[in-house]
């Protein structure tokens, strides 16, 4: 235990770097989920694209498209400098965003499907008796459908959030300085691997259990109108 | 920069050995967590709270952290303890490979005693009820009627599991093995190709996954006798 207590600030560094990853990832996952639940509602090719899309993210393990996207970034960032500067070296994406970027992609093919299964969820009829109290679709939209959708939502939605914190000790496999390399970097002075690893499972297990609590939280909310 | 189809073709062999380990550590792996699930869905149902709650924790810590941050657990902290580096267990934990049937076997077995856990909750109390009432006792009861109608509940939820599994595996190339995606990695350095090779292997999962569902679609759809 003792062998921690120098190393706590690294790790409340790397844990601020999981978070940040995070932060940016989920926000990424909400967009890229709303953009392919819409374009699979819209039909036609749109749908047919969004179809591949989730396809491709949820059927290829996770830490194969972070490499696909931080290696193939390089690489073609690499080229496109090389065009203007001959003699320019590697050029690549920040891990961070690398990172961020692909989990984001991931998730949010996971949050398509949730975001379309709650949208075709709301109950037809709400639709119905905004129309008939002269609602524009554009405020049927706003003040109807999405609310109800959001609830709808939540529950799997949120279970994709958590899987996407989990999938944050991947960016440590592109380079990113986060708590798993704070772990190695601590074992190797220490020699103590499974202290500094199972402090980063702590870690995790905190953000996780944290964020499950939130999110029940937000469902109470969602639901607030039906506990009476 | 240019896309090398040429090269997917030399390519694609190459991964193709790597499927071996892949499906390897995949059924390994289920196997030992569905080994784990059982005791562990026995005791979640306990009435007993100190039982429970230990497979609870057992659960909880599984399924709320990274597989792999539990596979560095593993691979690198167990050489920590002198104890278990000086028994004769340590002849399989320091083989990469074990380590990673370990790590992924506790995982797997924490998310698919939960997937029974639901589906043993989703059997409806009717049937239960009906079989008390025709004068099985409780044993039975489970076993010949709850038991079975919570398999074929359970079997959805597992095909995700499955696939799930099957994307874990990839992890093993952190820790040496030469699985796809191992293999991958190591033609991608020598070849400064990585979009064609990282894409292949990931067809190659999309493949494995696909035939993993639809497996599980034909036992879910074929009628049990029982």
């Amino acid at each position: 235990m003792s062998d921690i207590v120098g190393w706590l600030d690294e790790y409340a560094w790397g844990a601020l770097v999981i978070l940040r990853v995070f932060a940016v990832a989920a926000l990424l996952t909400l967009i890229f989920g709303v953009i392919g639940a819409a374009a699979k509602m819209a039909g036609g090719l749109s749908a047919r694209i969004a179809s591949a899309y989730v396809t491709m993210f949820r059927g290829t393990p996770e830490l194969l498209i972070l490499l696909l996207f931080y290696f193939g970034s390089a690489v073609t960032l690499t080229a496109i400098a090389r065009l203007t500067d001959p003699a320019a070296g590697f050029v690549d994406i920040p891990p961070f965003w690398a990172g961020a970027l692909a989990l984001g992609l991931i998730a949010g093919a996971y949050a398509t499907e949730s975001f379309r299964g709650a949208f075709l969820g709301v109950d037809s009829g709400q639709i119905d008796a905004a129309r008939a109290l002269g609602l524009k679709p554009r405020a049927i939209l706003i003040f109807v459908r999405l609310p109800q959708a959001w609830r709808i939502a939540l529950p799997s939605f949120g279970n994709h959030l958590i899987s996407l914190m989990k999938d944050t000790a991947l960016v440590s496999v592109i380079g990113l300085n986060e708590i798993m390399f704070t772990a190695k970097m601590a074992t190797s002075v220490t020699q103590k691997p499974f202290t500094m690893f199972a402090t980063v499972a702590v870690i995790y297990l905190i953000f996780t259990t944290g964020l499950t609590t939130a999110l029940r939280a937000l469902e109470r909310r969602a639901n607030r109108h039906l506990v009476r | 920069m240019s896309f090398d189809v040429a090269l997917i073709w030399e390519t694609l062999p190459r991964l193709l050995d790597g499927v071996g380990l892949t499906l390897l550590l995949l059924f390994s792996s289920l196997a030992g967590g569905a080994l784990l699930a059982g005791p562990t869905v026995w005791l979640l149902l306990q009435p007993r709270r100190p039982l429970r709650l230990a497979a609870q924790t057992y659960v909880w810590m599984f399924r709320g952290t990274p597989a792999l941050v539990q596979l560095f657990v593993i691979y690198y902290g167990l050489a920590q303890f002198g104890w278990l580096r000086d028994s004769p267990a340590w002849v399989l934990l320091r083989e990469p490979f074990w380590c990673c049937v370990l790590a992924f076997s506790l995982n797997s077995g924490a998310y698919t005693a939960e997937i029974l856990r639901g589906a043993i909750a989703g059997v409806g109390d009717g049937q239960r009820e009906a079989a008390r009432a025709l004068g099985l006792r409780p044993r039975q009861i489970f076993r010949r009627v709850v038991w079975p109608q919570a398999l074929r509940l359970a079997l959805p939820p597992y095909s995700n599991e499955v696939v799930g599994m099957l994307k874990t595996t990839a992890l093993a190339s952190t820790v040496t093995l030469a699985e796809v995606t191992g293999i991958a990695e190591t033609i991608a350095a020598q070849t400064f190709a990585p979009y064609e090779v990282f894409l292949s292997a990931a067809v190659i999962y999309l493949l494995l996954a696909f035939g993993a569902e639809r497996s599980l679609k034909l036992l879910e759809s074929k009628r049990w006798s029982l």
